[in-house]
């Protein structure tokens, strides 16, 4: 993420503003506002673990933008003693893209949910991870509609009952990872609320990377959608059908370390690394910083049961952001044209004066 | 901030707390629970489940038992991790309610 480049001396008359970055704690970023998700819900996490994060990443509180659409993800920004919009419903990513190009060095976030960005946000979520603006996306995915109390989201998986599927979904639902990594999203992660501290680790990268830094929370609806990822959120079983990734090591899993993954042709299979047959060797090794995402695509195709679902980082790659590069097209044509005018601009061509 | 296990807790042990927690921030003691402040979430379950009415949000413990924040965070890390209801002490009701259990709190 870019870092803060004004100051608060820089700014006449707002001498006392902010709190020095370098002094900044949880309790700094913590509102007034009392926290209203409903109890138990995953969202208290991920509040948490960007509350632990933002102090460190020694950027003064003015100089964060948090930026949500419509849904109990939506309630986030007024969580956090930063900016803040609540937009309208899946726009949150084209209001970030105007922001971020206006004032490229503003530490913009995006908090969204599996309805918001990809039922009716599907286009701008597309475009900004197309686009690379260097902000983050923070998806907290429940896989159901749960501020509105319980209808099937893109997410939902196909003949699940929900309030708008009483005999079951009859839709194949989006994988949010694998979407990023086709639209060439310069990082993606995925990391589930119960494990705070992967929930952290994947923030703090996102927050390092610059451009588009995708991640996938999976978030517990404790009202409409409980227990959809027990399998990978309960600590006794969770290590059993999760693969954690971490870049240049083999992908191993299981409680006791005992299975890995390994290509069988471009199809990943669990093999036992106990019963002699195969070695760590044998398996597939992470490479976050992969050129190409067809790895990372193929790791987000695993699904249970029979395969672990990838945690962690997919991606994690440097491209050209789109600030940048717009900046750069407009090096081109002031150094052909001169600056604009924008006076010249509005009074140029046909115009009418209504009397 | 937190929530926090006061006295009523002591020698009753419901663990109703446990079943509702979604991040497992409860240790277990011989006859007290305590929530590890740095793993809660704040999310609130708790507190409505116990039925010694033992649980707080760190601002709102009652007088008298501010003790028990620094309490909970000391023995959360002494104490194991209990993610499971398991049966409570035979005379759990009868210890609901009594007052000044803090001296029969056991650690080992």
């Amino acid at each position: 993420m870019s870092e803060a480049t004004t100051t608060k001396e820089d700014r006449p008359g707002n001498a006392q503003a902010g709190t020095r970055s370098a002094d900044l704690t949880r309790e700094d970023f913590e509102t007034a506002q009392e926290v209203r998700w409903c109890p138990g819900c995953g969202d208290f996490s991920v509040l948490k673990q960007v509350q632990l994060v933002l102090p460190k990443l020694g950027i003064p509180r003015e100089n964060f933008v948090f930026i949500s659409g419509i849904g109990c993800s939506g309630r986030f920004p007024y969580y956090l003693e930063t900016y803040g919009f609540h937009g309208i419903h899946g726009r949150a990513p084209a209001i970030a893209t105007g922001l971020k190009l206006s004032r490229p060095e503003l530490s913009v976030w995006v908090v969204t949910g599996d309805g918001d960005a990809l039922a009716i946000g599907g286009n701008h979520f597309m475009h900004v991870i197309r686009r690379n603006v260097d902000l983050n996306i923070i998806m907290l995915n429940n896989r159901i509609y749960g501020l509105t109390k319980g209808q099937a989201s893109p997410t939902t998986d196909l003949n699940v009952r929900t309030k708008t599927s009483p005999v079951g979904t009859a839709d194949r639902p989006l994988d949010p990872v694998a979407l990023a990594l086709s639209l060439g999203a310069t990082f993606v992660a995925r990391a589930v609320d119960t494990d705070q501290k992967s929930v952290m680790e994947v923030l703090e990268r996102a927050a390092a990377h610059k451009g588009t830094s995708f991640v996938e929370i999976y978030q517990n609806c404790h009202i409409f959608n409980d227990g959809v990822f027990e399998r990978v959120s309960s600590k006794r079983v969770r290590d059993d059908n999760r693969v954690m990734l971490e870049h240049g090591q083999p992908l191993v899993f299981g409680n006791q370390r005992d299975k890995g993954l390994r290509l069988n042709g471009v199809t990943p299979e669990v093999v036992s690394l106990t019963v002699g047959l195969h070695t760590v060797d044998d398996l597939i090794v992470h490479d976050e910083k992969a050129p190409g995402t067809g790895m990372a695509y193929v790791l987000s195709q695993m699904r249970p049961p029979h395969l672990p679902v990838p945690m962690g980082i997919f991606r994690d790659v440097e491209e050209p952001s789109y600030e940048d590069l717009v900046a750069s097209k407009h090096e081109v044509v002031k150094s052909k044209k001169g600056k604009g005018d924008w006076h010249r601009l509005t009074h140029s061509g046909d115009y009418w004066v209504v009397q | 901030m937190t929530f926090v296990v006061v006295e009523n807790c002591i020698k009753c042990k419901y663990m109703d707390c446990v079943e509702v927690c979604p991040v497992d921030c409860f240790h277990e003691g011989p006859n007290f629970l305590v929530i590890d402040p740095e793993e809660c979430i704040d999310c609130a379950l708790c507190p409505d489940e116990c039925p010694a009415n033992a649980i707080f949000p760190q601002d709102e413990v009652p007088e008298g038992q501010q003790g028990f924040i620094a309490l909970n965070a000391e023995l959360a890390k002494a104490w194991p991790t209990i993610d499971a209801r398991k049966t409570p002490p035979p005379d759990a009701d009868q210890w609901k309610g009594v007052e000044g259990k803090l001296k029969h709190l056991e650690r080992e």
